[in-house]
């Protein structure tokens, strides 16, 4: 669905990211993995056209075999939205704060479609269900009026209201409670065997991705050092730096093995 | 455990309002922390672990509540007795880049405790050294940073070496507790892993007591030896960390672990 | 305004010679009336000409420089000393001094600042201790205020707290961490200031309020130039030149120092406008 073939971003002289490879397939979950700097963000970014005036990809990156690298911001604009969808870890800015979250989103439809009032409030009350999130009251909100969680399903529903082929996630729970990131997760996942959408999701936190994620790619500097099923990078990873990252996260023991620690320290 | 349990900090029914909160930040919280040892506190934003954290330290005054530091009253201390009480308690916090004066090099932030206190000098320094630039190396050295960094700017530190300058300071007075509020959070996963462990050696190696504060289960579980929970100003749960998996662990504790356990 | 920077620099020399000339010497005596030589205009003898009591003007511009500038320097000079002292406190030690310092500051918002220092030397009365007087009163409740606002700020970085932490007294606190951050915003906004002040001075001298004659002010030599205005426009040309030349100069300046004092700020928000370039809503 989503291939990406050779891509380099650059910053004058400098090349934040190396020639980078990247399928992402029908109900893919491919999480993009790396520290900061290692080029995951601009990466996502560039997929949807957003890099920066200062910024330059150069490469090949086709959504259903169509080229996107060379359309110009008009025809992104209309990508966007449609086919790519974003959701950004800045839930705050998210929406203006001083319009409606039905309002907001009823733009968002209008502005790609000519479906009538009524059916525009139909799909976005449609959307706010499907985020679980209370549909009417949320509809008739003002953005300072919901939580953190609130507004970041509140967004991950405006993403999904023209019915995109890809969201890209770029680490859409890092400022929420890890409880409240755990359910977004868990939403999301649930939309994705309902819909068959395609994700992209950016982060720093390979936990997040350990119980979701189909394929996992690992960035360092710019660079993919790792990648291949998720399952087999969690339990053979080959690369030193993903030994690293691996084994730098901070792990809880399996219930089984602390009670054998116990058991040892007791006798 | 046979060791007799001697408390370096006593605080009890911690009591903390916001006039502009409709809930208090801290209510009836109490806890100790023994010699050595490392208590960990894991909550999510706005349980009030870092309320507790300001508090313990003294940078906000309590609406109710005492607290022992030493065997000694401190909670009620002021000027020149709060300022000696405190000479025995160092602080981390999540922002290194907010923790280092932008206009002043790495050694003048470094020295800023002792240079406070001439009188005093880290026992773990070997002993012949005199000079103020000699202990600063020393003490970088101890949190394994290269010493050329000293005449450096904050600027051109990684906020993984700015984060071991601010823990060189905290340990360069030998307080008896240093306070970690979220240590790592503001880290790549990298660095994060490596000044947890150097945290752990220098626990071994001077005889620290920690309270470690963190969102992370995890992390906490990896550094504590007791854990509390906190949820909306309150502790919610407490156990040893070997009894991690207990069938009486409250919900939200049980929740968090179901999260953390990948 | 941009200049370049030799251009600036230069306007910048040749005003400070100019006063540094005024101050040791003028061509003739700026009091030494003769009446034979009234109202003149420039010759190779009295390079401005003369005023209406036949004065050398080159003299008396030189002279009301020191005084213009002179009395602009001490009026800042003195909110300054005032004002941050004031801030610290204020902002430091908060509570009811704070709270007074709040009134302080709704007060004197109500009315602008000519209003008010033209209210004070009304009531004073004349003369040149009482303008200063006057328009310090005006101007110190800006630097306290911007100083104050700069103390909350600091108060909040972790580097205060691991400082108070780690035993530091209060005055040695503000002094190290905070006073530093001051410095730059109060260079911008005292040299800004410095054309106001000397615009404050003149029009107070202008209607009659500030130092009384003979001595000259350039506001009180537009006033007196005013009855010649049509025979000696002169007397009103030069004066006035001065005024605009030195309050254009200082707020240049002042321009250029805020630019490069929030060039500072901006190297660090272009850091973070990169991040928030990364984290761009595009849809």
């Amino acid at each position: 669905m989503l291939s990406i073939r050779g891509l380099t971003v650059h910053h004058q002289l400098q090349t934040l990211v190396h020639p980078l490879d990247l399928q992402l397939h029908r109900g893919e979950w491919l999480a993009l993995a790396g520290e900061s700097g290692s080029g995951k963000t601009l990466t996502s970014l560039a997929i949807g056209g957003l890099l920066s005036a200062d910024l330059h990809a150069h490469g090949s990156i086709q959504l259903e075999g169509k080229e996107l690298l060379h359309l110009s911001e008009p025809e992104f604009r209309h990508i966007r939205g449609r086919e790519i969808a974003y959701v950004f870890q800045d839930y705050q800015s998210a929406f203006t704060p001083f319009i409606t979250i039905g309002k907001q989103m009823d733009e968002m439809i209008r502005a790609h479609t000519s479906l009538s009032r009524q059916q525009r409030q139909h799909s976005c009350l449609a959307h706010l269900e499907q985020v679980e999130l209370p549909a009417k009251p949320v509809y008739n909100s003002y953005p300072f009026e919901l939580s953190g969680g609130q507004l970041q399903r509140a967004a991950i529903a405006t993403a999904l209201l023209l019915s995109p082929k890809v969201l890209i996630a770029d680490e859409p729970t890092t400022a929420l409670d890890s409880l409240t990131s755990r359910s977004i997760i868990q939403l999301i996942q649930r939309i994705q065997q309902e819909t068959g959408i395609a994700i992209l999701w950016i982060t720093h936190d390979l936990r997040q991705v350990q119980r979701t994620a189909d394929t996992l790619l690992i960035m360092k500097s710019g660079q993919v050092v790792e990648s291949g099923k998720s399952h087999s990078i969690f339990f053979h990873p080959t690369h030193p730096y993903t030994v690293q990252l691996l084994s730098s996260i901070p792990k809880l023991p399996s219930r089984y093995r602390l009670e054998l620690q116990n058991k040892q320290v007791n006798t | 455990m046979t060791t007799t349990f001697t408390p370096i900090l006593k605080a009890d029914h911690l009591t903390k309002i916001y006039s502009d909160r409709p809930t208090p930040a801290l209510s009836d919280v109490s806890l100790t922390i023994g010699k050595g040892e490392c208590v960990g506190i894991v909550g999510e934003s706005g349980s009030g672990k870092s309320t507790l954290a300001r508090c313990l330290l003294r940078l906000e005054s309590l609406d109710q509540g005492t607290i022992e530091f030493r065997q000694q009253l401190y909670h009620s201390l002021k000027g020149h007795s709060l300022r000696q009480a405190r000479q025995h308690i160092g602080a981390v916090f999540q922002h290194p880049t907010a923790a280092l004066n932008p206009k002043l090099t790495i050694i003048d932030s470094l020295m800023e405790p002792l240079d406070l206190q001439p009188s005093l000098r880290p026992s773990f320094i070997s002993q012949p050294i005199r000079n103020r630039e000699q202990i600063a190396t020393q003490l970088l050295e101890y949190v394994q940073l290269p010493t050329k960094l000293l005449s450096a700017y904050p600027h051109e530190l990684s906020g993984g070496q700015k984060q071991r300058v601010t823990i060189a300071r905290a340990i360069s007075t030998e307080p008896d507790l240093i306070i970690l509020d979220e240590p790592t959070a503001s880290l790549d996963v990298t660095s994060q892993a490596a000044v947890l462990k150097l945290l752990q050696e220098l626990q071994q190696s001077l005889h620290l007591s920690y309270l470690f504060i963190s969102h992370d289960l995890a992390a906490v579980y990896q550094m504590s030896d007791r854990i509390l929970v906190m949820r909306h100003g309150q502790v919610v749960d407490q156990f040893a960390s070997n009894d991690l998996y207990h069938e009486e662990r409250h919900e939200y504790t049980a929740s968090l672990l179901d999260v953390f356990l990948a | 305004m941009s200049l370049s920077i030799g251009l600036r620099y230069s306007f910048l020399t040749l005003f400070l010679l100019f006063l540094i000339v005024a101050l040791v010497w003028t061509p003739y005596d700026p009091y030494q009336i003769q009446m034979g030589d009234r109202l003149q205009t420039s010759s190779a003898i009295h390079w401005l000409g003369t005023d209406h009591l036949g004065r050398d003007l080159l003299s008396r511009i030189m002279e009301g420089a020191r005084t213009t500038v002179g009395i602009s320097l001490a009026i800042l000079f003195v909110s300054l000393l005032i004002g941050v002292p004031f801030g610290l406190l204020s902002g430091y030690i908060g509570g009811w001094l704070d709270k007074a310092f709040k009134k302080i500051i709704d007060a004197f918002m109500t009315l602008p600042d000519y209003i008010f220092a033209l209210i004070l030397t009304g009531l004073l009365g004349p003369g040149l201790v009482n303008l200063i007087f006057a328009i310090t009163a005006v101007k110190w409740v800006s630097y306290a205020r911007l100083v104050r606002s700069i103390v909350l700020e600091q108060r909040q970085k972790d580097y205060v707290r691991l400082a108070e932490i780690s035993g530091m007294k209060p005055w040695k606190l503000v002094v190290k961490h905070i006073l530093p951050h001051t410095i730059g915003n109060l260079l911008v906004l005292a040299t800004l200031d410095i054309g106001k002040i000397i615009l404050m001075i003149a029009s107070l001298s202008y209607i009659g309020l500030g130092p009384q004659p003979p001595s000259p002010e350039w506001g009180a030599m537009l006033s007196e130039g005013k009855t010649y205005f049509q025979t000696a426009p002169h007397l009103m040309i030069f004066p006035g030149l001065c005024i605009v030349i030195t309050v254009l100069l200082t707020n240049s300046w002042g321009d250029f120092l805020r630019d490069r004092y929030d060039v500072h700020i901006q190297s660090h928000s272009a850091k973070r406008s990169m991040s928030s370039i990364l984290f761009r809503k595009g849809v």
